[in-house]
Order: structure tokens, then C-alpha cells, then sequence
């Protein structure tokens, strides 16, 4: 029983193969051109206006929808699934339990994972999405439920469009896998 | 994943069992990242193809396999009768059916071998040793005994859309070897016998 326990942590498998030096180019494309139109915005247009667009949890996204394209992790419904679900769940979190921010966090991560398991939009940066609502002091926090619109679905919105657009550019990817 | 982690190293059919190199060299010839691991995509496999095995063979039924001349007995023939007919037949079971054809039990060898004093192997050569051993016919206790008293009852039956491979779990579970395959109201329609089975297999392995 106890060994048994322990013997599933030596694992069963062997890590899936590198990708070609293809893969790594486009992958590498896609999150210059994805990252970069959010950023460039971002700091080029709206820092003067005091609204942002660039939050930490789109770099996590750019791994899944730049890097693993076939993975169901990246595909449309999760990507924004995933990230407006969680981002509703950590404004929620922080509203109901500021100033107890330990709580607030740690509820708004592990509600987020439940909830895009149940809504089958499973979208592992949308953790962090739900934690910078709680984290990020007053410029996040005082959005209230529009964090969820903008950063959030606005970001996302503008990656998916450069996910569309350059990875079907690749002969030998396609995207979306699935929409909905 | 319920068997994790003592994964059975071979499938339903062990020469379909496929290798983690097989997977990584398919996943190798796919472009792009693919987010499963080769044990993972081991264990869909394994899992598709017995689903796939179950749907082929889910196809075929009871009632498109199943012996129709079939000799039945009534619960009041005597024994000697029912020994003779399967005798006469070929075959190692009959079912019984009462008067409105409705399957009551079925009668085999079995159930002779063990009112005849063969105990634990239920098989004719512990006849013969028990025989062997004893003055007269070994079947002399059940002379006078009818079918009704012999029968396994109640009869495991199926019905005409019983997929084979239910049968055949069926016969093996209950350590039988046929079935009477009967209308919703219990009427005999049929028989299916271990060796029906077979040649189900042996016909759509060939076609």
C-alpha cells in the first residue's frame, strides 16, 4: 500500500520527443508577433491613459498557443475560457475577502481550476490570471469586474487573432484543433 | 487509469500490444508539439482498441448464431428418454420446456454425472473410475427419474440481441456451455452452444 504509494512517483514514461528546428521557429515567430502586438500597445499607446493590456498570465498563454497548438490546453474555447472565467473568479475572490489576501488567492486559484475543469475550458495560465486579480495592489484591484473585459478579454482577443493568422501560416500546423 | 501504476503489459489481444518506441517514433513523425505522453497515448490505445474489438463483436448477435433444430424435452419425459434423444443427437445438453414452450431448465451431462454419484470432476472419465468401481450400471438410481428432476433450474437464457461476446463472457462465468435463447415471455427460440461461438469466429475471421 505505502510502497505502492511511493512507486507512483518514480513515474511510468519517458518524455515525448524534441520538436523539429521548424516547430521552434514558428513557435518562436508566434510569441514575438503575439506578445509583441499586446506589448507594443500596451507601453506605445495606453501607458499614457493609465489602462494596461500586457498582463503575466498572456506569456503563459504564449507557450500554449504559439508553442503546444495541437494541445486542448490552447484551443479558442479554453484559451478564452479559461482566462474570463478565472479573471471573474479572482475579482470575486478579492471583493469577498480583501484585506485576507492569502485567502483571496489561494480560493481564487483553486476555484478557477475547478470551474474550467466543469466548464471544460481547462487553461493553466488562467490561474495566474485569477491570482494577479488578487495580487496586483490598487491599478488591478480598483478595475473591479472589468479587469475580466480589459486586460483580460482584450489581450486574449488580440493573441488569438495572431495565433489565427500566423500559425496557419506554418505548412505543417493548423489552428484552431476545435473553436467551441 | 484504474489500473495505475501495475498497467497490464498486454492488451485484450497481446499480438496487437504496441511499444512506447512505436509511439515515440509515430509521435517523432507528426510536425508540432503534441501534449500527451507516450504512456498516456499507450493507455488510449489500449483502452480504443478493446473498444473497438467490444463494437465489432457487439455487432453480431444471439439470434443471427443460435441453433434453431433444436430437440427440447418436457419436465415429465423420463430421464432414459432425454438420454437417448441426446444420444441419438450428438449433443451435451437439452433445454426442458413446459407445455406452453416456455424454457423451465436445461439438462446436461452435468447434471446426469452428478445424480449419478460423480462428485468432484464432473466429466466421463470420473464416470468410468466410478464405474469401475462399482458392481452394476452407475445409472441404475436415476431409472426411474424424470427430466423435471434432473434439470438445472432456472435455465440461464439470453435473449435473440445478446451480442456474442456477452454470451461467450456468459458460458465462461457460469462454467456452462450453452444457452437457450428465448422470446421476452420465456419461449425457446433457439440454442446457442459453445461451439456456435466458435464458428461464428472461425466465419468472420475468413470473410
Amino acid at each position: 500500500m505505502i510502497g505502492n504509494y511511493f512507486r507512483k512517483m518514480t513515474g511510468t514514461t519517458q518524455s515525448p520527443p524534441r520538436v523539429g528546428l521548424a516547430e521552434i521557429l514558428w513557435s518562436w515567430l508566434g510569441a514575438f508577433l503575439g506578445i509583441g502586438t499586446v506589448a507594443y500597445l500596451n507601453y506605445g499607446w495606453l501607458d499614457q491613459t493609465g489602462l494596461f493590456l500586457l498582463i503575466g498570465s498572456l506569456g503563459a498563454s504564449a507557450v500554449l498557443i504559439y508553442g503546444a497548438v495541437k494541445s486542448p490546453l490552447a484551443q479558442p474555447r479554453n484559451f478564452l475560457g479559461g482566462h474570463v472565467i478565472s479573471a471573474l473568479i479572482g475579482v470575486t475572490a478579492f471583493k469577498l475577502l480583501a484585506p485576507h489576501l492569502w485567502l483571496a488567492a489561494t480560493l481564487a486559484v483553486a476555484f478557477s481550476i475547478a470551474v474550467m475543469h466543469a466548464t471544460k475550458t481547462l487553461h493553466p495560465p488562467g490561474g495566474a490570471t485569477a491570482l494577479i486579480a488578487v495580487i496586483s495592489g490598487p491599478q488591478v484591484t480598483n478595475l473591479g469586474y472589468l479587469y475580466a473585459l480589459m486586460p483580460v478579454a482584450a489581450g486574449v482577443l488580440i493573441m488569438l487573432a495572431v495565433a489565427l493568422l500566423v500559425n496557419n501560416l506554418a505548412p505543417h500546423r493548423r489552428y484552431p484543433e476545435f473553436w467551441w | 487509469m484504474a489500473d495505475y501504476p501495475e498497467k497490464p503489459e498486454t492488451g485484450p489481444t497481446p499480438g496487437m500490444e504496441i511499444k512506447e518506441e512505436d509511439i515515440l517514433e509515430a509521435m517523432r513523425a507528426i510536425p508540432g508539439y503534441l501534449d500527451i505522453t507516450p504512456g498516456d497515448f499507450k493507455e488510449v490505445y489500449r483502452l480504443a482498441f478493446a473498444h473497438a474489438l467490444e463494437r465489432l463483436s457487439r455487432a453480431v448477435t444471439a439470434a443471427e448464431i443460435m441453433t434453431t433444430d433444436v430437440v427440447a424435452v418436457r419436465p415429465d419425459t423420463p430421464v432414459a428418454e432425454v438420454a437417448a434423444a441426446m444420444g441419438r443427437r450428438g449433443v451435451s445438453g437439452v433445454p426442458v420446456v413446459d407445455a406452453g414452450h416456455k424454457v423451465v431448465g436445461v439438462i446436461s451431462e452435468k447434471d446426469f454425472l452428478s445424480r449419478i454419484g460423480v462428485k468432484d470432476a464432473k466429466n466421463f472419465m470420473s464416470l468410468v473410475a466410478g464405474c469401475l468401481k462399482t458392481k452394476g450400471c452407475v445409472a441404475l438410481p436415476i431409472k426411474v427419474a424424470l427430466a423435471g428432476d434432473l434439470m438445472s433450474s432456472p435455465a440461464v437464457t439470453v435473449a435473440p440481441d445478446t451480442p456474442v461476446r456477452a454470451i461467450a463472457a456468459l458460458l465462461n462465468d457460469r462454467g456452462i456451455n450453452r444457452a437457450p435463447v428465448t422470446d421476452p415471455a420465456g419461449r425457446l427460440l433457439g440454442l446457442v452452444s459453445r461451439a456456435d461461438i466458435v464458428k461464428a469466429t472461425m466465419v468472420r475471421g475468413s470473410s
